[in-house]
């Protein structure tokens, strides 16, 4: 297994892929990596892996573009696109959803674990960065309130869910480079996150928002209108409302 | 003429290859677009660094007949510089996107050449005679003093050694927004369109100060964004039809003398997706990556991610024909996605009857499907086995279970070798294939 703050390589994504070939040949005999998405059980859980993976993986590509030059538009869209597939496919899974990725954040697969914890990590990183960093953003229309997560039982439920759903929020960030707005390159320094402990987890993310990308882009006014009081129950409407705000943002940026 | 070989009919085999051995690459000459000329004796690639090198077919002549597939450097060229967008503060890359030529029409050849933004028309003309004895000037050009013109004498052309030059003759410039993917020159051989992600624009070739908008798919509102153009195509022989392709996985066929503004097709053509083969993937693997009529116009050929279909123009419910290029790099794509390489765009092509079409692959593999036997081959642009004469050995991914001797296996195949611009000779067996840096010449072998 990596440590915290190791790149991940290649072979250890190969290593993914030969782990879920592998229980899913346990699981069915003979299933091929489509099978996935309609088998239950363990390679549910492979297919949650893959689409925590996916997710992962997306948000780093958006995020991950060169200063200067400009983003191929054709990339941008497939990108986003698988996104808002994985959004969709969340959204079909329902309530359970959160529960079950939570059991994949458990697993030992190196991945699994890596993407479990780091992706959530890094993305309040992100947006603490954010915060501190970015110059003054146009202000955020008031449909965009972020909300905070309150009780720890919630928390807990919401993590996962939640992660993804600022990965969203990350999304929405890239996509703003396609306006190519000039924003801090800080926040895209590889990011450490050993600081993170996942006993750290709660605590940093009770102080912080559960929306910190939306944050991130309209620092001024979100720190104002971030209203409390909004649970882990509202995620997926929030998640839903995330998109728009992405559309939003894009037809604001990216419109010539 | 035969289809792709490998059986007894004949091999293809090596006959030249060009560009520097080096190890390491450097980033501007890695070859970016590769085209023969209507006759097949010139051949021009492009490359990162915006040149433009052309090469000239090698005469045949009687006791070297196995010339016949050798070009040498005929003229090498800059043809776009880097520059800086201002008011977007972006770069703009030299990278040359792609080339077309125009059809001959007299003693120079004629060529366009785009990187993102814009497009330039090039022309290509030899000099072997130079004009002597000017009465103003004298040969090393300076202007003589009049007091010294006494008599008057009548310029001669003199023989010289020969020279080529390229000269730039149009600059069709600030009408994309987005990225150029494709130019195509029309057969009325008079306007070409240029499209790129969202619009396409149809130009005349002698005007450069306006062309006109015949797509345009951008939202009113970009947040409804979900497709962009990929690539665009002239019919070959009905002027007024051109289609385009997009990252959705459709082509939309359209005819212009339905009205001004293209917006709406006249056909589509979509291939219903396999729920068996969903994926998260699905939509990056299905988005078209090249777009080709077949000389005869009846078909066109598309090339996605992991395949290569021809469609008949007047079947759109689905491609008459799908090939498999690398299938079994399904079972990779998570790792294909990691590294980029699932949005690399490849190319593909026709020979010159329509009974093959070739597109490339990772491991510097190339492939070729013969449309009448349905015989495939895989082969390889290799310094190893390029031997002047050698035959190309087939070669063989072991997908799945024992590994057989001659075979590479999945995990073995370099996927930083990428073959994605290749060209088929229009009347012979002669195949050029851009691997990296490098420009590799085949050419069939009859047993």
């Amino acid at each position: 297994m990596l440590g915290r703050g190791v790149k991940r390589k290649w072979s250890c994504l190969e290593e993914l892929e030969a782990d879920t070939l592998r229980a899913a040949e346990k699981e069915q005999n003979v299933e091929d990596e489509a099978g996935f998405l309609a088998a239950p059980s363990e390679s549910d859980l492979s297919r949650l892996q893959q689409r925590q993976l996916v997710l992962g993986l997306c948000m780093e590509k958006l995020r991950g573009y060169q200063a200067g030059m400009e983003l191929s538009l054709r990339r941008s869209v497939l990108l986003i696109n698988t996104l808002r597939q994985i959004q969709e496919d969340m959204q079909s899974d329902g309530a359970s959803e959160a529960l079950l990725l939570h059991g994949v954040h458990r697993e030992s697969c190196p991945l699994g674990d890596e993407f479990g914890e780091d992706v959530p990590v890094t993305c309040l990183r992100c947006a603490e960065d954010d915060v501190d960093d970015l110059s003054p953003s146009p202000p955020l229309s008031p449909e965009f309130s972020s909300q905070e997560a309150d009780g720890s039982s919630d928390q807990q439920k919401s993590l996962p869910a939640a992660a993804a759903i600022n990965t969203f929020s990350d999304a929405v960030n890239a996509m703003g480079y396609l306006g190519d707005l000039a924003l801090d390159m800080d926040i895209f320094e590889d990011i450490d996150t050993s600081m993170y402990e996942t006993s750290d987890l709660p605590s940093s993310w009770a102080a912080g928002s559960l929306w910190p990308v939306s944050v991130s882009l309209w620092a001024d006014e979100d720190v104002k209108t971030r209203s409390p009081g909004h649970g882990g129950a509202g995620s997926l409407q929030s998640c839903r409302m995330d998109l728009n705000e992405l559309d939003h943002i894009m037809e604001i940026l990216v419109k010539t | 003429m035969a289809g792709v070989a490998g059986g007894n009919d004949f091999q293809w085999c090596f006959s030249q290859v060009k560009g520097a051995i080096d190890e390491d690459v450097a980033e501007a000459d890695i070859i970016s677009t590769v085209e023969f000329n209507y006759s097949g004796e010139l051949l021009a690639t492009g490359d990162k660094g915006g040149r433009v090198v052309i090469f000239q077919h090698e005469q045949e002549s009687k006791n070297r007949p196995h010339l016949r597939g050798e070009y040498n450097v005929y003229s090498t060229f800059q043809s776009h510089e880097p520059e800086f967008d201002y008011l977007k503060s972006l770069e703009i890359e030299e990278k040359i996107n792609k080339i077309r030529w125009l059809p001959q029409q007299n003693a120079a050849h004629f060529l366009l050449s785009t990187n993102d933004k814009t497009i330039k028309l090039w022309k290509i003309s030899e000099r072997d005679k130079r004009a002597e004895g000017y009465n103003l000037k004298d040969e090393d050009g300076r202007l003589r003093d009049p007091f010294r013109i006494t008599s008057l004498r009548v310029p001669v052309l003199m023989p010289m050694d020969l020279m080529v030059e390229a000269s730039p003759r149009r600059i069709f410039a600030n009408a994309h927004t987005y990225h150029i993917n494709s130019i195509s020159v029309n057969s009325d051989h008079e306007t070409y369109l240029s499209a790129d992600d969202l619009r396409i624009n149809l130009w005349h070739l002698e005007i450069t100060d306006r062309s006109f908008n015949i797509v345009d798919i951008k939202p009113a509102n970009m947040e409804e964004l979900t497709e962009v153009i990929t690539a665009a195509e002239c019919h070959p022989l009905q002027c007024n039809v051109f289609v385009y392709s997009s990252s959705k996985g459709t082509i939309r066929l359209c005819d212009m003398r339905a009205a001004a503004l293209c917006d709406r097709h006249s056909k589509f053509f979509e291939e219903p997706e396999d729920p068996s083969s969903r994926s998260f993937f699905s939509e990056i693997i299905s988005s078209i990556s090249d777009v080709k009529f077949s000389h005869s116009g009846r078909y066109m050929m598309t090339r996605d991610y992991l395949s290569v279909k021809v469609w008949d123009l007047n079947m759109e419910n689905r491609p008459v024909e799908t090939y498999q290029v690398h299938e079994y790099l399904r079972s990779k794509l998570c790792s294909l996605y990691e590294n980029d390489c699932i949005f690399d765009k490849f190319e593909c092509c026709w020979n010159g009857s329509d009974s093959a079409i070739m597109t490339g692959s990772y491991n510097n593999f190339f492939r070729m499907f013969d449309r009448n036997t349905r015989r495939d081959i895989t082969l390889e642009a290799s310094r190893e086995s390029s031997k002047p004469r050698a035959t190309l050995k087939p070669r063989k991914v072991s997908t799945g279970g024992k590994r057989k001797k001659d075979e590479i296996s999945v995990d073995s195949l370099d996927f930083n070798k990428k073959i994605l611009h290749t060209a088929w000779h229009p009347k012979d067996n002669v195949i050029a294939v851009a691997a990296t840096n490098n420009l590799y010449i085949f050419q069939d072998k009859i047993n």
